[in-house]
């Protein structure tokens, strides 16, 4: 769920104990030096003169009005901005603005700020940007973290307390997502004005954002010059684009990377990225049979998840039963047992809950069809292809009718979520942080009054309730990672194997094509984390 | 002259006031309550009694249909379509804003389109049943079936994709209109020609051609000069059409071309059901289409062969 | 540019209206058919499509939906004659299904349109007065539109599906049946056999079911024909765009859609159904043009 995300890791603990499995640990500061999934390896190249990058990407889903603006931030990371800490593409959390930190208690982290760092337009960065930037989030409801207004107090110069509104212990970790970036205080966040390593040069929505090269970076002046993002909505352009030669970066669908041919190489990322259906469990008006959990059982037994990693994507992804990457939720991983494809099951699990079959096959009971809406759009429908039709067939054979809603972009399927029409909601999404808790925690809590927007909608369609409450707390309270795994693998093992609330399906594998050209592009496994500066072209 | 497009628009302003009633009457096919989704648009997932209410009111929506029809074409006149459920920007603005790149797409096509159609339909006419008679007519018929859709892809592939001279999407340089405007000009330009080819045929039999070639002019000055200048009419007709369906957006060219059109514009609207921007492009298209017919009505005045030939032979 | 091709037809073939109402010449009608020799490729066509989609479900080798992921992409085999798509499902199957959906579709909405717009211009016609001027009106404002933005609009609002397309369709096409019928009726009125029969004290559902429909309709039934492609392209468009058929529905329109991911690996799924849409909407148009050229020798010209 690339929500807005949060990055949390355990708590005061900064050395980068939660791990995702598959990556290696990288070196606690700086840009990633190995070029992972790069045609070239260390040997010299020589570089091409003109260092212009093009790069294919989605939909365009910034938001442009004045005081939610989140131009070049999120959920495409142009990286014009910089947050006070970072996430590795191995999960850890790093030094950004912030080159040191300190818990507080009971709930305060204190940042030391880098020296030296100037906006794009010269002026240097201080304290009171990182206050204008979270009072900012603040007056647009508090963001994942819970800030208010008086959240974020300079200590000095370069020095900032931030303490989130209720006990969160978590907040370091949120504070890498792109969302809280640190925009130059009093500015016109329509205009960008950051201090990473790119500066924005032209935004025209829906078409492209094109950003320069910003040779004050602090961490070093960026190789390439300018790179040109183009908005291109449909996944097969895209790639018809990348055959093309005219984009040099392309994602493309699990479902083609085999079938694919031309002058750029493959690259996987290992698992960060998940797929998984929620089954809406308080829908109303035509949109309840969530309710019944014979019938969520049923679905989740109904699907053959081997097939669908092996065969429907290819093998580009592995399976999961946990949705969380099992390295995050560590050695408690394995307590969540999960659920595999048991047709007889499925069926006795409907006909035990008095779901006889109709003479379509379809089952019915008390006059009513077991006929339900899965919606496919999160974030986009392309990355899930050939999927929901493929999971259509096989609810229908256990006798459950399902159709099929695409929307078009996110925007879209969270207005449906919010508006709650639909059972099964299918997305693929990516831990966007270390902290275990950071998807249930988002997706699954009970919704707060006065809580972040996109929680809520989740929580007003699935949220399991008290018991589950009771886990996140404590997620957000615990100081030891232990603790927090643990916590996490709880609220997981209730929604996975008691409510059957979450099908995980598979651990998915973000795909880039790639030009030969490109050098030191090092995909990383949360989509809006992806870094840029490090990019290089060859001749 | 200025008499007759006086006439033509006062008969326009009771169809125009027609478009205006099935738009405003498309939202009431709308499933849901607008009041919530503008609510939800402005970021309240779940709006309070009070506030669906106050903003019903507010909107005029707790008046009966005659009354709110009147205030959304009162807005509508003074230029405001409401607001987008998804974006929150003003439809009308957004339309606007989108209209120029769907236009020029549309006048290339068209023009192209013409180039390519009226000088084969004219030889296919002056060359009946020869070869390029036959080619032209295959050629035609062939143009008129096969889906665009299929057809933007097999451009794609051959000019993009294998000889790499063009691009695939976008609209960010003067050669990305290129290939939409291509697959759009091949199917105006296969039923113009027949058009032009039929036109033209019928015009060489009239009567009055023959005693134009009787007076003793050339036979190439007949065609060009008479027969031409009366399927002018036809073709100007059938032009119009054209143009005015893809003034109305080339909705699937663009979407497969990530242009960003009216066409493509509504097609995303559609899908996230934002009804306002339908609404608004129903009234938008309707009334640029008829502006584009009152001028290809104004145009006849000019063509009008007899008035001409008449002229001329005084 | 799909959808306005059906009224581009039917445009070009109003122009010619005036001369097709003669119904003298019908008796040799299907006499020059045949002797028309694209007007009867046309036939075959059609009447081969027709074919397949009325057996469909006797000579489809497989079940069209069945989704077998372990023979995916395959190629085209003993067992599937022409390979499966994405999710294994055999291409030939959902093409001669597909058949069955679009000729079922669009020949279901070519009978609504003439059925309202031949019904409602008869009536506006005969009867004229205020019932003919509020109609007509409602004409002018459907002929505003091009047939096929109206019909996405319609279709978009009320959700996505091939009823919706229809709908969409249908309630903007019968416009141009309805102007044309009318002017049809009005020029008959006042011939010689309605006279007649009024003469004799035939009542006015009399007039217009015995004496004037069998007249008039015919030349509508030759604009119907030349409809049938234009509709064909209109709603697999739409089914391309996501507003028709709905998966699993074996649509071409929607098949093609599916299949553009694979254009290079496996170009039969994009192949296929483009094809299949041409040929059916070659044959509905080369059949169009024989029926007019039948109908009325003058203009075979």
């Amino acid at each position: 769920m690339a929500l807005q995300p949060v990055i949390r890791r355990s708590a005061a603990v900064l050395a980068g104990v939660l791990v995702a499995a598959a990556c290696g640990a990288q070196p606690p500061s700086g840009p990633a030096a190995s070029p992972a999934g790069t045609a070239a390896g260390t040997a010299k190249v020589e570089l091409a003169t003109t260092q212009e990058l093009m790069v294919a990407t989605a939909a365009d889903g910034y938001r442009n009005d004045a005081t939610r603006t989140n131009i070049g931030m999120y959920p495409l990371n142009a990286n014009i901005f910089d947050t006070l800490v970072t996430l590795s593409p191995d999960y850890q959390v790093m030094p950004g603005l912030a080159t040191q930190w300190e818990f507080r208690a009971p709930n305060t982290y204190r940042f030391t700020l880098r020296p030296g760092v100037k906006f794009h337009d010269g002026t240097a960065f201080t304290a009171k940007d990182v206050v204008w930037s979270i009072q900012r989030i603040a007056k647009q409801g508090g963001g994942t973290i819970g800030v208010s207004d008086t959240s974020a107090v300079a200590v000095g110069d370069l020095m900032v307390d931030i303490t989130p509104k209720a006990p969160n212990l978590r907040a370091l970790q949120q504070l890498v997502h792109p969302s809280w970036s640190i925009a130059k205080a009093e500015s016109d966040t329509t205009k960008a004005m950051g201090t990473g390593p790119f500066k924005l040069t032209e935004y025209v929505k829906a078409e492209r954002i094109v950003v320069a090269a910003n040779d004050d970076y602090w961490a070093g002046k960026p190789t390439l010059r300018k790179i040109t993002f183009r908005f291109l909505p449909d996944a097969n352009t895209r790639v018809l684009a990348l055959q093309a030669g005219e984009v040099q970066i392309s994602d493309i669908p699990k479902e083609s990377a085999k079938t694919l041919t031309g002058d750029f190489s493959v690259s996987r990322s290992k698992v960060g990225a998940y797929e998984a259906m929620y089954i809406n469990i308080h829908g109303k008006q035509g949109y309840d049979l969530g309710k019944d959990p014979a019938i969520r059982q049923a679905i989740a037994y109904a699907i053959d998840k081997k097939v669908v990693v092996e065969s429907v994507w290819q093998g580009n992804a592995e399976i999961s039963q946990t949705m969380i990457p099992a390295g995050i939720l560590g050695p408690e991983a394995s307590r969540i047992s999960g659920t595999n494809r048991d047709v007889a099951k499925a069926k006795k699990l409907l006909d035990d809950a008095g779901w006889r079959a109709g003479a379509d096959g379809i089952r019915e009971k008390a006059g009513r069809k077991l006929s339900l809406t899965m919606v496919v759009g999160f974030p986009n429908a392309d990355v899930h292809k050939p999927m929901p039709e493929f999971a259509q067939a096989q609810f229908k054979e256990i006798g459950i009718d399902v159709k099929i809603v695409i929307t078009p972009d996110t925007a879209t399927y969270e207005k449906r979520l919010a508006s709650g029409e639909g059972d099964i909601w299918v997305e693929a999404g990516s831990q966007n942080d270390a902290n275990p808790c950071f998807l249930p925690d988002l997706l699954f809590a009970s919704p707060r009054p006065g809580g972040d927007e996109e929680a809520n909608m989740y929580g007003n369609s699935f949220a399991p309730g008290a018991t589950f409450d009771a886990a996140i707390k404590r997620c957000r309270e615990s100081t030891s990672t232990a603790d927090v795994q643990k916590a996490a693998t709880d609220a997981m093992k209730l929604l996975v194997d008691e409510q059957f609330i979450v099908v995980p399906l598979a651990g998915t594998y973000r795909i880039n094509g790639i030009s030969k050209k490109v050098l030191d592009f090092v995909v990383h496994q949360a989509g809006v984390h992806q870094r840029w500066e490090t990019v290089k072209l060859s001749k | 002259m200025l008499r007759y497009i006086a006439r033509r628009l006062a008969y326009l302003i009771p169809v125009w006031l027609g478009i205006s009633i099935l738009a405003f009457a498309l939202a009431l096919l709308a499933p849901g309550d607008p009041v919530r989704q503008i609510l939800q648009a402005g970021g309240i997932d779940a709006p309070s009694a009070e506030q669906v209410i106050a903003l019903r009111r507010e909107l005029g929506l707790d008046q009966p249909g005659p009354v709110r029809f009147a205030i959304w074409l009162g807005n509508a006149v003074r230029g405001d379509l409401g607001r987008s459920y998804s974006t929150g920007e003003p439809v009308l603005q957004s339309l606007i804003d989108r209209f120029p790149r769907t236009a020029v797409l549309a006048l290339l096509a068209v023009s192209l389109g013409l180039v390519i159609a009226v000088p084969l339909g004219i030889v296919s006419a002056l060359f009946r049943d020869s070869v390029v008679d036959q080619i032209a007519r295959l050629g035609a018929l062939v143009g008129a079936s096969i889906p665009s859709f299929w057809l933007a892809y097999l451009l794609i592939l051959f000019f993009a994709v294998q000889l790499r001279i063009l691009p695939v999407a976008g609209a960010s340089e003067p050669r990305h209109i290129v290939l939409p405007a291509l697959t759009l000009a091949i199917g105006a330009a296969a039923s113009l020609t027949r058009l032009t080819r039929s036109a033209m045929l019928e015009e060489l039999f009239q009567d009055y051609v023959r005693t134009a070639r009787s007076k003793g002019l050339r036979e190439r000055a007949v065609v060009v000069t008479h027969a031409l200048r009366n399927a002018l009419i036809a073709i100007v007709t059938i032009t119009g059409i054209r143009l005015a369906a893809l003034l109305g957006g080339a909705v699937i060219v663009e979407t497969i071309f990530a242009w960003p059109g009216i066409g493509k514009y509504v097609v995303d609207s559609i899908f996230s059901r934002d009804y306002p921007t339908i609404q608004g492009f129903v009234l938008f298209t309707g009334t640029v289409v008829l502006l584009v017919n009152l001028a290809v009505d104004v145009s006849y005045v000019w063509l009008d062969p007899r008035v001409r030939l008449g002229e001329k032979s005084r | 540019m799909i959808g306005t091709k059906s009224r581009d037809t039917l445009a070009e073939s109003i122009t010619d209206a005036h001369a097709l109402a003669p119904a003298s010449a019908r008796p040799g009608v299907f006499r020059a058919l045949l002797a028309h020799r694209t007007g009867v490729a046309g036939l075959v066509i059609v009447a081969g499509v027709a074919l397949i989609a009325i057996a469909a479900p006797l000579i489809a080798p497989d079940d069209p939906t069945r989704v077998d992921a372990l023979r995916r992409l395959a190629p085209p085999s003993a067992e599937t004659l022409l390979g499966t798509d994405n999710l294994g499902r055999d291409i030939l199957s959902r093409l001669i299904w597909g058949a069955r959906l679009s000729l079922g579709t669009a020949g279901l909405a070519a009978v609504l349109i003439l059925t309202i717009g031949v019904g409602l211009g008869m009536v506006a016609g005969f009867y004229g007065g205020l019932l003919d001027d509020l109609l007509m009106r409602i004409v002018d404002v459907l002929l505003a539109f091009p047939a096929l933005i109206l019909a996405l609009a319609i279709a978009g609002v009320l959700g996505p599906s091939i009823t919706s397309v229809m709908i969409g369709i249908v309630a903007v096409a019968w416009a141009d049946y309805a102007r044309v019928m009318r002017g049809q009726v009005l020029s008959a009125r006042e011939r010689q056999y309605v006279e007649a029969a009024r003469a004799i004290g035939a009542g006015n559902t009399r007039i217009l079911a015995r004496h004037l429909l069998p007249n008039v309709l015919p030349p509508i039934l030759v604009l119907a024909s030349l409809e049938m492609g234009g509709l064909i392209l209109a709603i697999s468009g739409l089914s391309f765009l996501g507003l028709g058929a709905q998966p699993p529905t074996p649509e071409w329109g929607a098949m093609l859609n599916d299949g553009r991911a694979f254009i290079a690996a496996a170009p039969q799924l994009m192949i296929y159904p483009g094809l299949s849409i041409s040929i059916v909407v070659v044959g509905f148009n080369l059949l169009g043009d024989g029926l007019r050229d039948a109908f009325d020798p003058h203009l075979r010209i």
